[in-house]
């Protein structure tokens, strides 16, 4: 059967505002039964944006100023301001970091973190665009810990099919890897398109360069099989020495399988088999990243309007493509367009999403009943990294310090190999960003780490010298001034009047001491604390 | 034994005469204090359990459960076992003693010499398949029992792990957190940050007001304070719960130690057995160091030391208590070693014929499955795969291994792909 025809291009910029104004109109219409929420207020908005672009929480003069501040364009404002600082770079560096990570098939793998989030980072802070950075991580070479782009290859130790499935997923959004044993049940995609894909990766080859840690290693090019290699398989790895890319017989796998030829399913360009391994992943990061590929600016503008408007175009952050229901696909489009004529500048897209109404509106659980796309912004679990940088910063506790000692999940025999207490944390917080939200649920250890951690309780102590709280008694003798200073570190925002009033009478009833460390304490473990809003 | 833990017995003299004053009212639920009130009898008729003895690295089946002196090299002996025409290699005195418990499979197959991906077959019952995450063993039993039988309701974790030291690449998978193994470091340590901050009744006052603190963002996002209200309060009870005693092995008599033998191995299978009485569903206690490239006679040898007694001990404790037919024992690694020797004294990597052993969970004692050929390569009778193995464990522990679950992009995802379980061993 022959494959539908994909989905027209568009080549033309749309002239997008108009287009947008109407795709708003037309889903607020649509909404019917639930009006779309409210804009969130200021100090939420703050909280919410400071978050998601720089992964941290606002500090209590930010919140301050921004919600003292009468002038209209204070949050586009906000918006530039949070783009143009340095850990907007750092941030982002770090979600993209675990969209690769997360799925790796080899646990080896991890040590990747580090040199990954320091490629993207320079990467990010260069203002290289997404198809610059997919090209760098498609094409990589070179000793993992110096080439952090060698982080998809690593993730999958080289295997071929592993790594056809990943570069899909990661830059198309399209699960392919059903398809590598036999033809998708829902999708168009065939076996033979699968295994076509896969044959732009396989002599790509992890090997040995001697010497010790992590540096034991390079990805390099594999063009050339020494004829001892090819007649002397080992018994576990029976591709050794393949220059081409075979799928395997079904019927019977020890037969030899079907020699492919490289070719990209999506727009049908193809090499022939016998170019050189770097001829073919250039090839293969071009035909990607090529304007006349939809997918590629598809899926990154699903996966971040998802993470920051927290429902996304489609089902899944990364199972989307030609035969899956997209809703607001025009809204998409317009965005996928316009970011395509900015050269794929992400900057460009966070600007666009952070600025656009629906990323303003108020959060509404996601089970609601009522739910409307869009209709509001949705609650996320903060991820590690903004959980773990606002909790040190509502600790007063300093991030270079605490790697030198232990952080508040470092409990030294679970540390693994890997990094410091940021890591540490992150074995305990971390998630795939890939999974729907709604999947993504707290575990009793990170329960216990909040409200029984040695460190945190250390860290919201009153009468230890040095800490927050021991500060802000000694200095500030009224209670409600100490209650709006806990508040503003720890929610960035002030306490309500009812908030207030629970705080006072629960501190007056007794020691003043021990009763603001049992308001910082359920402050720190409160569910506005491990969500934005 | 160890230095005792100051922390720890202050935490559980206190929090336990806290809870018989029954001054945690905010506490609610059947779990709280069910494993205290409940008579460890109806535990048991309602518990099945499986506990696994993970042996990182690839353990040679030849200097453990296989042995074939003379002809697969490297010098070690065989002794006999309780079972008649049944020998182990020679450091397994202990276990060759409890012979008769055990079924012994010698024919186990697969095609996977890669640690990370063999280690996730073997713990999975799947390769790795990028954009999936396979729930472990662990997390496949202990929910599809409580899914079937209720079990896992109480205080306690369902899936306990100890001793895999930041290994983190298998587990609850798309199964979710409610099932992630809770790893333990060292077994003579309390499980990390569950020693309680503050005395109960001030615990309660904290979370009282969090709760009043709460309501403007409940009454805004209810699904969101609802979930984490709830898991501030199973954390909670966690670490109030005089099931965490369970954790405490310095409430083992000075005889339990002995048996087990020394070393944090044995430690942790008596941890595991402690655990499992009181009603956690599964265990894993992993031994690494198998992983024998060089000097493998020296280094079995040593590995054998850490194990047979522990091994030997589970069996025979959890049977005298009356737990073994509803606890599946199960020792494996993620394959077997070369039969030759290599230049350097080591063998390598060999998934093309390996062992395992069961025990418990039905598994008929003095079972022997499979042979392989007489140089110790091919499986030449009754081959198992993993998927094989995988359907006997859930044939021991009563789980259907047909059932599906669904993974991301939509992807029903049977709990075994396939398979049929070893029928033969079970009596």
């Amino acid at each position: 059967m022959p494959s539908p025809p994909l989905p027209a291009v568009t080549r033309r910029l749309p002239p997008w505002p108009a287009l947008v104004a109407a795709s708003v109109a037309l889903f607020a219409a649509a909404a019917g039964a639930a009006p779309p929420a409210a804009p969130a207020d200021d100090a939420v908005f703050l909280r919410r944006l400071t978050l998601d672009l720089v992964g941290r929480a606002p500090r209590p003069d930010e919140v301050v100023a921004f919600v003292a501040d009468p002038s209209p364009g204070k949050r586009a404002l906000a918006v530039e301001r949070l783009l143009a600082d340095p850990d907007w770079a750092t941030h982002q560096a770090r979600s993209f970091r675990d969209v690769i990570l997360y799925r790796r098939t080899d646990p080896r793998s991890a040590f990747m973190a580090e040199p990954l989030a320091r490629f993207l980072g320079a990467r990010l802070a260069a203002d290289a665009s997404w198809s610059a950075i997919a090209r760098d991580l498609i094409t990589a070479t070179g000793q993992p810990a110096e080439h952090g782009e060698t982080a998809i290859i690593m993730a999958q130790m080289g295997e071929t099919s592993d790594i056809a499935a990943e570069v899909s997923r990661i830059f198309l959004g399209i699960q392919l890897q059903c398809a590598q044993c036999h033809d998708h049940f829902t999708d168009r995609w065939k076996r033979e398109q699968f295994h076509e894909f896969a044959a732009f990766f396989p002599r790509i080859v992890i090997r040995p360069t001697g010497g010790q840690g992590p540096d034991r290693f390079e990805v390099a090019s594999f063009d050339a099989a020494p004829r001892a290699l090819r007649a002397r398989k080992a018994p576990d790895n029976p591709r050794r020495g393949d220059l081409e890319h075979e799928m395997p017989d079904r019927d019977d796998p020890s037969k030899p399988g079907t020699v492919m030829a490289p070719r990209f399913f999506l727009t049908g360009r193809s090499l022939p088999t016998g170019t050189p391994d770097l001829e073919r992943r250039h090839a293969a990061a071009e035909w990607i990243t090529s304007p006349d590929n939809p997918w590629f600016a598809r899926a990154i503008v699903n996966r971040l309007w998802t993470e920051l408007v927290g429902e996304g175009f489609y089902d899944r952050i990364d199972d989307i493509g030609p035969d899956r229901e997209v809703r607001h696909g025009d809204r998409l489009d317009a965005l996928a367009a316009g970011f395509v004529a900015h050269d794929t500048d992400l900057r460009w897209l966070f600007r666009e999403i952070c600025t656009s109404e629906e990323y303003a509106r108020e959060s509404r659980s996601r089970a609601s009943p009522d739910r409307v796309d869009f209709a509001a912004n949705c609650p996320q679990r903060l991820r590690s990294d903004q959980l773990f940088t606002q909790l040190l910063d509502t600790l007063g506790i300093d991030e270079a310090r605490a790697t030198r000692r232990s952080g508040p999940a470092a409990d030294a025999r679970q540390a693994g190999r890997f990094g410091g207490p940021r890591e540490a944390f992150a074995r305990v917080f971390g998630f795939d960003p890939s999974l729907p939200r709604e999947e993504v649920v707290g575990s009793i250890p990170q329960a216990l780490v909040l409200m029984n951690g040695p460190q945190v309780n250390a860290a919201i102590a009153g009468d230890r010298p040095g800490t927050v709280l021991a500060r802000l008694l000694r200095t500030e003798p009224d209670d409600a001034a100490v209650t709006r200073a806990l508040y503003l570190r720890t929610l960035a925002r002030e306490p309500d009047d009812d908030e207030l009033r629970t705080c006072l009478d629960h501190v007056r009833g007794g020691d003043r001491v021990a009763g603001f460390e049992d308001v910082f304490w359920a402050l720190v473990n409160s569910a506005e604390f491990v969500h934005r809003r | 034994m160890p230095a005792f833990q100051p922390s720890r017995r202050r935490l559980l003299g206190g929090t336990c005469a806290a809870a018989a004053g029954g001054m945690l009212p905010w506490l609610p639920g059947p779990g709280w204090g069910t494993v205290a009130a409940l008579h460890a009898d109806e535990l048991r008729r309602r518990h099945k359990a499986c506990i696994l003895l993970w042996m990182q690295g690839g353990p040679s089946q030849f200097e453990t459960f296989s042995p074939l002196p003379g002809v697969a090299g490297g010098g070690t002996k065989s002794i006999a076992t309780a079972v008649p025409g049944t020998a182990f290699a020679e450091h397994w005195p202990e276990t060759a003693s409890v012979a008769d418990r055990l079924a012994v499979i010698r024919s186990m197959t697969s095609k996977e010499g890669s640690h990370p991906r063999a280690t996730y077959l073997l713990h999975t019952g799947y390769l790795p398949i990028p954009g999936i995450r396979h729930p472990t063993l662990g997390s496949i039993v202990a929910s599809r029992l409580a899914a079937e039988t209720g079990a896992a309701d109480g205080d306690l974790p369902p899936v306990v792990r100890i001793g895999a030291r930041g290994r983190s690449d298998s587990g609850a998978g798309f199964f979710g957190a409610r099932w992630e193994p809770f790893e333990i470091g060292d077994p003579d340590e309390p499980p990390a940050n569950t020693a309680p901050r503050t005395d109960a009744e001030r615990h309660r006052r904290r979370l009282d007001l969090a709760d009043r603190l709460g309501t403007g963002f409940a009454a805004r996002l209810p699904q969101e304070a609802g979930d984490h209200r709830d898991l501030l309060e199973r954390a909670s009870r966690l670490i109030h719960s005089p099931a965490m005693e369970a954790f405490d092995l310095d409430r083992e008599s000075g005889a339990a130690r002995d048996l087990y033998g020394a070393g944090d191995f044995a430690a942790g299978c008596l941890l595991a057995r402690r655990l499992v009485e009181h009603g956690v569903t599964f265990v894993e206690v992993v031994c690494d160091g198998w992983d024998t490239h060089q000097d493998n006679a020296e280094r079995t040898a040593a590995l054998a030391g850490r194990v047979d007694r522990p091994f030997a001990a589970l069996v025979r404790d959890l049977s005298d208590r009356g737990l073994l037919d509803d606890t599946l024992v199960v020792w494996m690694g993620e394959f077997g070693r070369t039969p030759q020797i290599n230049p350097r004294g080591g063998r390598d990597h060999f998934p093309r014929s390996f062992n395992a052993v069961l025990a418990g969970g039905g598994v008929h004692g003095g079972s022997l499955v499979g042979r392989v050929d007489s140089r110790g390569v091919d499986v030449t009778e009754r081959p198992v795969t993993v998927p094989d193995l995988f359907s006997t464990f859930c044939h021991a522990t009563g789980i259907d291994p047909a059932v599906e679950s669904m993974a991301p992009a939509g992807r029903p995802i049977r709990l075994v792909d396939g398979g049929s379980p070893v029928l033969e061993i079970f009596g």
